[in-house]
């Protein structure tokens, strides 16, 4: 019996050993996929921001902390770090409420709802690239169509991505038509899982469409709106493709951002990969950062 | 349409020479000599890279070497450049700017080029206008063979200057003589959305060559000459540097910072306009009336920028003697043939010969081109010179757009400069 017992306790354990590591099996090639091209490159990343490394140089030294400390005096990353951290305050707000509103819009159930989400959604199946040559276009100030009409308006006009002031708006606004399709498919799933039930109790209760939409509609789009809100802090703390088709960074630096400040550090400026790794770096500790500060900050409220 | 009736032509008396000789023949003589292909990237994007295709096409017809071109932007070249050599996935020649030699001369991506070759090969110096010949070689070794002088030149649309009086004795539109005379003459010109005088062919703020034109007609430069230290903050640099925020901030007579200044010009809404030499095939194209003249002096020499395109070769990781000698063969077909490429790319050779073609002479625009030649200025021979361009950008925009005062912005970049790391 004793025996006959422990061999028993002795095959169970293993027999489920054996079934844990059947998942993991599963995740083998996924996870090979993301070590070699997700978790190598950021850990060498982090291990050559301690080196001068410079591509093209086989020979490069430890320089220890040299490339985070130059990173403290160089004011053209602090006014990269100003202006990423602008774009995205600045761009939370419309880039929240553009597709929502017009999300609600569509899912009440207006005339031609298929062909304008399709008409939304159409800029974000383009490439930045495509997107900012247009906008490069449409604001041109000289032979552009934005300035043609507000001049045959008479309203001033201006050359909007050269002016300091309206640069990143300019930038921000073409984001936002780019954008506004794909997040208003994702408000419309989410609101479209609002069951229909809570909006008649609520009628029956004599509540008004504004009161329907604080009471019932955002907080149960909560999930939704932390995923878009998440999701875009990432992305606009990574904005660079617009950025360098729509200005360069200009004019001067005042729409230079992190990522484009890392690129020509890499790629354009003596190919500084040590310096633009501790950039990158940087970069992550700032992203890591919000990103937990708004788990934490939103977290608690929300039903998964 | 002529290309393709020579090819048609040519085509048909390929096949009656099959036809003779009979596919054997044919089959034989391919496996005797086989011909190399060789990999060739450069950064002709522009109407220039069509001219270019159909040369190399010519080529691999009479000679049989084939070539797969890469057709990249030059600052995308560069970069591609820099990863690929040091990994031995350069290519097997590559066409860049003079400027960009020291820089990859020194880190290793270029392969020095004996004397002896180049002799042996056949090329000689006294061919070729002197300046494009030096500009080969870094710290006394060789480094590339020039192709051709793209530079600057003065635009002016005939329609505008008219329109504005400006015009001389015989009918033709009036020259600047000095920057005093050119911003008269660009307010003259200018009204609306409608500009005097622009330099640069898009993002006039940050035009970097026009900015280099001006500062080496006022005698200064990037670097001192020692090549040690910035020479931005000297008062002739600084004197430039408030005469390019002068035309837009202050006169109002140049386009916007951002503007396309190409555009503007054909759309009869710039009338003077200094810019590059391998622009005016398009405004032929886009039949716009305009006339040109050399780069006028606005300040006390008057210099011409240039920047010849070299023909390299990118540092193999183990060197194929057929492929090494494919590229020579294209070099020399191409030197042969550089008047093809002046009369249809625009582009005004580096070899003398070709400069006393009687098509090239009787060309308006390439007649001035080539008069220009003992004004031509080019980049210092530093490896920091790209840098340099990299970070006087912004700041010569912000100095454009009248963000910041001259002297202030021009000290900044000095500094900046100076602090380019080894």
């Amino acid at each position: 019996m004793a025996a006959a017992d422990r061999g028993v306790k002795h095959r169970a354990p293993r027999r489920l050993r054996r079934g844990a590591l059947t998942p993991y099996l599963f995740l083998v090639p996924g996870l090979l996929l993301f070590a070699a091209f997700r978790l190598y490159p950021l850990l060498d990343g982090l291990r050559l921001s301690f080196t001068n490394a410079r591509l093209g140089r086989p020979q490069y030294a430890w320089v220890g902390l040299a490339n985070y400390q130059r990173l403290l005096d160089d004011t053209r990353f602090h006014a990269s770090l100003w202006n990423t951290a602008f774009y995205t305050v600045a761009s939370t707000l419309p880039i929240l409420a553009i597709p929502l509103v017009l999300a609600v819009a569509l899912n009440r159930g207006v005339a031609l709802k298929t062909f304008l989400r399709s008409a939304f959604f159409f800029p974000f199946t383009l490439s930045v690239v495509t997107v900012g040559l247009t906008w490069l276009w449409l604001l041109d100030p000289v032979v552009g169509p934005f300035n043609y009409y507000l001049r045959t308006l008479g309203l001033p006009t201006r050359s909007w991505l050269a002016d300091p002031y309206t640069a990143m708006w300019a930038i921000i606004l073409t984001t936002v038509w780019w954008v506004t399709g794909y997040y208003l498919v994702i408000y419309l799933a989410g609101l479209q899982d609002i069951p229909g039930e809570l909006y008649e109790a609520a009628a029956l209760d004599g509540a008004s469409g504004w009161r329907s939409f604080w009471s019932i509609t955002l907080p149960l789009l909560r999930p939704v709106l932390l995923f878009v809100f998440v999701t875009h802090i990432i992305g606009s703390f990574q904005i660079f493709g617009q950025v360098f088709v729509l200005t360069q960074g200009g004019p001067g630096d005042a729409t230079r951002t992190v990522v484009q400040h890392l690129y020509e550090t890499a790629f354009q400026n003596f190919f500084h990969f040590g310096s633009a790794s501790a950039m990158a770096w940087v970069l992550f500790g700032v992203i890591v950062v919000f990103s937990l500060l708004q788990f934490r900050l939103l977290r608690g409220h929300t039903e998964y | 349409m002529n290309g393709t009736r020579v090819t048609r032509r040519r085509f048909l008396a390929g096949a009656a020479a099959v036809g003779a000789v009979g596919l054997p023949g044919v089959a034989r003589r391919a496996v005797a000599q086989p011909k190399a292909t060789i990999s060739y990237w450069n950064g002709l994007t522009g109407a220039d890279g069509k001219v270019m295709d159909e040369l190399i096409e010519q080529f691999t017809r009479e000679t049989g070497i084939r070539i797969e071109q890469q057709r990249i932007p030059w600052a995308d070249l560069y970069a591609k450049l820099q990863v690929s050599v040091p990994a031995g996935e350069g290519p097997d020649l590559a066409l860049i700017h003079t400027i960009e030699v020291p820089h990859f001369a020194n880190d290793g991506v270029l392969e020095p080029i004996d004397e002896s070759t180049v002799s042996g090969k056949g090329f000689r110096a006294d061919e070729y206008l002197p300046s494009t010949w030096q500009g080969g070689i870094y710290q006394g070794k060789r480094y590339s063979l020039p192709l051709d002088v793209p530079q600057h030149i003065l635009y002016m649309n005939v329609k505008l200057m008219r329109a504005a009086g400006l015009v001389a004795a015989d009918g033709s539109p009036k020259v600047p003589a000095s920057r005093d005379e050119l911003l008269v003459m660009a307010k003259q010109i200018a009204k609306g959305d409608t500009y005097g005088f622009a330099i640069g062919t898009v993002n006039p703020g940050k035009y970097t060559w026009g900015f280099q034109n001006l500062l080496w007609q006022n005698g200064a430069n990037v670097y001192t000459p020692d090549l040690k230290r910035s020479a931005l903050a000297e008062p002739a640099a600084v004197e430039v540097a408030e005469f390019f925020g002068a035309i837009h901030a202050q006169h109002k007579v140049a386009p916007p910072a951002n503007a396309s200044c190409r555009d503007a010009f054909i759309a009869g809404k710039l009338g003077m306009w200094i810019a590059g030499s391998w622009n005016f095939t398009g405004l032929r194209d886009a039949k716009v009336d305009f006339a040109v003249a050399p780069v006028p002096r606005l300040f006390k020499q008057p210099v011409v920028w240039s920047m010849p395109h070299q023909y390299t070769f990118p540092k193999p990781k183990a060197l194929e003697a057929a492929k090494r000698d494919a590229a020579w063969a294209h070099i020399r077909w191409m030197s042969d043939h550089v008047a093809e490429w002046t009369l249809r790319a625009g582009q005004v050779s580096a070899r003398r010969k070709a400069h006393s073609d009687p098509r090239i002479t009787a060309d308006p625009v390439l007649k001035t081109l080539l008069a220009q030649a003992p004004n031509w200025q080019g980049g210092q021979p530093t490896p920091k010179w790209v840098a340099a361009e990299n970070l006087t950008r912004p700041v010569i925009e912000t100095i454009y757009i009248g963000q910041k005062p001259a002297r202030a912005a021009m000290e900044d970049l000095a500094r900046q400069i100076n602090a380019l790391p080894e």
